[in-house]
């Protein structure tokens, strides 16, 4: 366990600058999750950590330990890839005890440690088995098993849940965490999947562009994004966003669309109010009319894309909600001042 | 399989189809076959090739024997052998250094074929000469060095595409794992590509072993290889047919073999599944 440090990161693909001066503390024994678009540097950053990518300027250490030179089997860290990445010529147990066999740790040790990580991860009975005879999630378990078997300093995770479907996906998020929680080791986990990053991290980093854009708990995050790009980038669905002019507490957007919000903004804004915080009540005259032109329905809340003159919002609702306004394609859009989101039109800054 | 057959393909095409194999099948046959008979006829007996029943004679493999066909296939099987595991132990670096590192850029990738468009005949004299200068011709070291320079590049050149379709995280995973990158390459990468190692192995070794050319200038006289020997039966006096038809069989008995033994193995590829996309 050891927490790691970034300092001024700087790495280029030819002409490609893809990680421009990057700063990061990741805390012993967090979990912490690099999310962004695609080409936002969050995976070279994590294979520069790894030691798979030469750094150009900058200083990598994990722990006390400066790294930045070293190859990457003197970093004691584990990574587990996309594709599981598996040794297509060894069985599971070979594939699982490689890490201590580099090692030259004895045959026995190995086959116990083999034994004990295949049972924690429930797949003792595929260890002779090829990792061609497995489906996706059980050749991901054993992708995590040969990571966790060594016990690293850091454990490195590059999307390892995006070749599986949605349902396990979901399975294998939680036993993620709960076998970092478990061991405690220090975790750096990249996706682009702002919803996984949301649920399995400590701390949230929101990365674009090789620089970052936001770093935080999660839901620190949700409730206060930076600026526009991460407003609209975590929250699904999106968040709702208007450009438009705001004066004496009421907020007109370029669209036609007008709703109340806080009266001490004034001039050119930009609005974002989440799905959730939009509230339908059937029709009213005294606010915003809308029309309900899709619903797609979740079971306990279904989400409305609404047209209100020529603008169209996203809201999420409530069956309860829902049950007052089923039967009629008109309706009316509320939402409370204090839940909005103010950014500056010109630099995309928040501003509340 | 015959249900799949008679479901997808209408029965005239099926046998029209299998005619034409039957046909292709006869034309790769029927040279065996005269080759076969030949080596028992006697030479007067050679003059009718549709000659199909007479009475065999073992006079052209007792002559094959007398003159020496088998030390020669034994000396051409240790120039392949050697020329091939130099071929693949260098090749598969160079192949891995091409492929993963760009190594001399992509001109590199067909350019070390580049000797291959040259005739033979421009590269065999400086051959001999240097061979001559170290005192080596005829030996077979002349006959393995020369056999390197076709050999090694069409292996490399071969494997550089078993190399390309290997996935990279696995070798990073190896490093990550804690294997040093020559040991990732050497315990990670190569099992990946065995088939296409062994599938260059066996095209490497066929080139040489089949190599007339090279092998008739540098060691024509006591280091002769096979095909020099096979050679050898086109006499002043005329073509010693019977005995050159039972030195070819030698020759070509074992290529089938082996062919026959590994085909599966080349077919099939070791890393199927290993990797999801």
């Amino acid at each position: 366990m050891a927490s790691i440090s970034l300092k001024q990161i700087q790495k280029s693909f030819g002409d490609v600058e893809v990680v421009k001066g990057l700063d990061l503390e990741i805390p012993n024994g967090q979990f912490t999750v690099l999310v962004g678009p695609s080409g936002c540097g969050k995976t070279t950053t994590l294979r520069m950590i790894a030691g798979l990518e030469t750094v150009d300027s900058g200083v990598i250490q994990i722990g006390d330990k400066d790294v930045t030179k070293l190859e990457p089997k003197d970093r004691d860290v584990a990574m587990v890839f996309q594709n599981y990445a598996l040794y297509a010529h060894l069985s599971v147990a070979d594939n699982i005890g490689f890490p201590l066999r580099s090692k030259g740790v004895n045959k026995e040790e190995i086959s116990l440690r083999v034994a004990e990580v295949a049972a924690s991860l429930g797949i003792s009975e595929l260890l002779k088995r090829k990792p061609k005879e497995l489906s996706g999630g059980q050749q991901q378990r054993v992708a995590i098993g040969r990571a966790i078997i060594r016990n690293p300093q850091v454990f490195l995770f590059d999307e390892p849940l995006s070749n599986l479907d949605a349902k396990l996906r979901l399975e294998m998020r939680t036993e993620i965490i709960r076998l970092q929680r478990r061991l405690g080791t220090t975790a750096v986990y990249v996706t682009h999947d702002q919803e996984e990053a949301m649920t399995l991290s400590d701390v949230m980093v929101v990365m674009k562009d090789g620089l970052i854009k936001q770093l935080g708990k999660p839901d620190d995050i949700y409730k206060k994004p930076i600026d526009v790009f991460v407003a609209e980038f975590v929250g699904s669905p999106k968040m709702n966003l208007m450009k438009g002019q705001a004066s004496a507490g009421n907020f007109s957007a370029e669209s036609g669309f007008q709703i109340k919000v806080d009266p001490k903004l004034s001039g050119e804004i930009t609005l974002g109010i989440r799905p959730e915080d939009i509230k339908i009540t059937s029709k009213d005259a005294s606010s915003t009319q809308g029309r309900i032109e899709i619903m797609e329905q979740l079971g306990p809340r279904a989400i409305l894309t609404i047209q209100s003159g020529n603008q169209q919002i996203t809201a999420v609702v409530d069956n309860e909600q829902l049950k007052q306004v089923m039967d009629k394609a008109n309706i009316s859009i509320n939402s409370h001042s204090e839940v909005h989101h103010y950014f500056e039109t010109s630099t995309g800054l928040r501003i509340n | 399989m015959t249900t799949l057959n008679s479901t997808r393909f209408k029965p005239t095409w099926t046998s029209a189809g299998n005619s034409l194999l039957i046909l292709m099948a006869l034309s790769v046959f029927l040279p065996f076959l005269w080759l076969s008979l030949g080596s028992f006829k006697t030479g007067a007996q050679l003059n009718n090739p549709a000659l199909l029943f007479f009475k065999p004679t073992l006079e052209n493999w007792k002559e094959v024997l007398r003159s020496g066909v088998l030390e020669s296939a034994y000396r051409s099987a240790i120039v392949g052998l050697v020329t091939v595991s130099l071929s693949v132990v260098i090749g598969s670096m160079g192949a891995y250094a091409i492929s993963r590192y760009k190594t001399g850029g992509s001109s590199t990738r067909f350019g070390i074929l580049a000797a291959q468009v040259l005739p033979p005949a421009v590269l065999v004299f400086p051959f001999l000469e240097v061979s001559y200068k170290f005192r080596l011709n005829d030996t077979l070291f002349a006959v393995i060095i020369s056999h390197l320079s076709f050999v090694l590049p069409v292996i490399t050149w071969f494997l550089i595409g078993f190399f390309d379709a290997a996935p990279k995280e696995v070798e990073e995973q190896a490093l990550v794992d804690g294997l040093s990158r020559f040991q990732a390459f050497r315990k990670v990468v190569i099992p990946q590509v065995a088939p296409g190692i062994g599938a260059a192995a066996v095209f490497g070794f066929v080139l040489s072993w089949n190599d007339l050319f090279y092998a008739l200038i540098l060691a024509p006289g006591n280091s002769a290889t096979l095909p020099v020997k096979i050679a050898s039966f086109n006499t002043f006096r005329g073509v010693e047919l019977g005995a050159m038809c039972a030195a070819i069989l030698v020759a070509v008995i074992p290529v089938l073999i082996v062919s026959f033994f590994i085909q599966k193995r080349l077919v099939r590829g070791i890393s199927g599944g290993a990797v999801k996309y």
